[in-house]
């Protein structure tokens, strides 16, 4: 693995910019893969021997996926929408996990650590830079139950709606008395459906933007 | 945890769960009577007269550890180099102390996370006292009786992270070049005061000086008189005066032109704004301005000791100094029993 500067750097870089939780979050995916015994997470040979759950959408999940290389599209990243600063790295083949959160202290603590630093973000970022891993993180052995169909590698099941008729992947449908649902006719969706269109009559109607035709291929 | 509560008078017989205090005003404050102390008849009145009706039985689950054992793993974690202990845990609290005569270096940050953690605590005395061999330093005690072992381990495991939270630097004994410069001095108009000023501030810390040498307000001068010293083997230079804004203070420029590296000038410390640090080498050089001729206690005498103790005073220790860097200029100077110097 590089060197917590490079992959600091890269990941602001790949972020978009350098702030406290790009350190939180490199510090956090450095020390989860240590303790599960990965020094080099991103190469052909460990790639696929990991796990991270993200509990939050946040500057440190960036990070923390930058470091490991876990990615959504492999399955290999799990979003946990619990907004708490923590993440879980499990090791797949010695089963080794671990979640690490970052303390809540520390951000009091950060005066002491850089009281020459300037400005609240500034001397979050310096201060976390300095803080042994203890002062930063709390830390709990675990175990993860992980589901078969939520293993990275190709489909394992593709089940369709029985109300809407839409394919669902990897055992995501919901058994009911009428058979198998996709989640949004079960259980209700994230959207509001208003009407179904097509491309041709969306794009025509799309806002124009600096000069170009909206809705000319 | 197991606690029972039992009337003191029909606790002869019971091992005390914890230390007893006696506090006498003004005559006597300590343990009237040690954990694991067998209650017998004539104890009752005493614990009585203390304020103790009742007492403790206690038996501690296994992730639970008593005050006593709590205070040994914290003390044992806190106390970094040069730094002991000789008695055991007393009321629960462990008393630091110095191994050796030095500086007393107390990691400011890692004692603060220490401290936020619940139900632990370490007092300590600013860090950069001197302190004499077997001084107290430092205090530590888990608070309540008992405790879950876990949080122990969390308090002790984030000191250890920092290499213990105090310690005792010694300092070197510096064989000092003290380069007085001005040329009234230089040409015999006044008389010099600032060598011996400077030579009993160095032996008070356990130094000395090697060899003074006089210069006039000249760059060269004061640059070939620096190089001597340097050459003749002092391991500390002292240059003093010239270190204002007048055309004839030149001594920033003679140090700078004898090779010293990592300088910075300017203090956030009244008296002593006006000091010059770098070295030439590994040898540190001070410009040291003319107020220590005229204040019992300058930035001079915030510094010296952590030079000695081979710490490299730089821009940010000199920018922190300015809490506390304030002095009050007090009729009679209580130093260094005084606010002075304290908050950095």
């Amino acid at each position: 693995m590089e060197d917590f500067e490079s992959l600091l750097r890269s990941s602001a870089e790949a972020h978009g910019h350098l702030c406290p939780g790009q350190v939180i979050g490199v510090r956090m995916a450095m020390l989860g893969c240590a303790l599960i015994g990965l020094d080099d997470p991103r190469s052909p040979a460990q790639i696929k021997k990991l796990i991270v759950y993200v509990e939050m959408d946040r500057c440190a999940a960036d990070a923390v996926a930058h470091v490991t290389g876990a990615k959504l599209g492999r399955r290999s990243l799990k979003f946990m929408d619990y907004g708490i600063m923590a993440a879980t790295f499990v090791h797949l083949e010695n089963g080794l996990a671990f979640r690490v959160v970052s303390k809540e202290e520390a951000r009091d603590l950060a005066a002491v650590y850089a009281p020459e630093v300037a400005g609240k973000a500034a001397q979050q970022l310096e201060a976390y830079r300095r803080m042994p891993d203890e002062v930063l993180f709390q830390l709990q052995e675990v175990t993860v139950p992980i589901s078969a169909l939520d293993l990275p590698g190709p489909t394992r099941r593709k089940t369709a709606c029985t109300r809407c008729g839409q394919i669902v992947r990897d055992g995501k449908e919901v058994e009911t008395d009428q058979g198998p649902l996709c989640i949004p006719c079960a259980r209700g969706a994230y959207f509001i459906a208003l009407r179904d269109v097509t491309v041709r009559e969306a794009l025509s109607a799309a806002p124009s933007r600096s000069g170009a035709t909206a809705g000319r291929p | 945890m197991k606690l029972e509560t039992i009337p003191v008078e029909k606790a002869v017989g019971l091992k005390l769960a914890h230390d007893i205090t006696e506090i006498r005003p003004g005559e006597f404050k300590g343990a009237a009577f040690r954990r694991g102390h067998t209650v017998c008849d004539h104890d009752i009145c005493h614990l009585q007269k203390l304020g103790k009706n009742r007492l403790y039985v206690i038996e501690l689950d296994e992730d639970e550890i008593h005050e006593d054992e709590a205070a040994a793993v914290l003390a044992r974690a806190l106390a970094g180099e040069n730094v002991f202990w000789d008695e055991g845990p007393r009321e629960g609290k462990i008393k630091l102390k110095a191994a050796l005569d030095g500086l007393l270096s107390v990691n400011v940050p890692a004692l603060a996370a220490f401290n936020m953690v619940d139900e632990v605590m370490c007092a300590t005395l600013h860090t950069g006292t001197l302190v004499q061999r077997g001084d107290l330093v430092a205090a530590t005690r888990a608070i309540p009786l008992v405790m879950k072992r876990g949080v122990i381990e969390k308090a002790a495991a984030i000191a250890q992270a920092h290499g213990g939270v105090v310690s005792v630097r010694p300092l070197r004994r510096a064989r000092a070049g003290a380069i007085i410069t001005g040329s009234e001095v230089f040409h015999g108009l006044i008389q010099d005061r600032f060598a011996p000023i400077l030579a009993r501030k160095l032996e008070a810390l356990g130094s000395s000086i090697q060899e003074v040498c006089y210069a006039p307000d000249d760059t060269s001068a004061i640059r070939d008189a620096i190089l001597q010293a340097l050459g003749n083997g002092c391991d500390l230079l002292l240059v003093t005066g010239g270190m204002s804004v007048d055309p004839d203070d030149v001594t920033r420029n003679a140090i700078a032109a004898a090779g010293a590296q990592a300088i910075h000038y300017g203090s956030a410390v009244l008296p002593g704004a006006m000091i010059l640090t770098g070295r030439i080498g590994t040898v540190p050089i001070l410009g040291v301005p003319a107020c220590a001729l005229h204040h019992k206690v300058t930035v001079f005498d915030l510094i010296l000791p952590r030079i000695l103790a081979g710490e490299e005073i730089g821009k940010t220790h000199l920018a922190l100094m300015g809490h506390g860097g304030l002095c009050r200029d007090c009729p009679q100077c209580t130093y260094p029993h005084c606010p002075f110097g304290k908050g950095a």
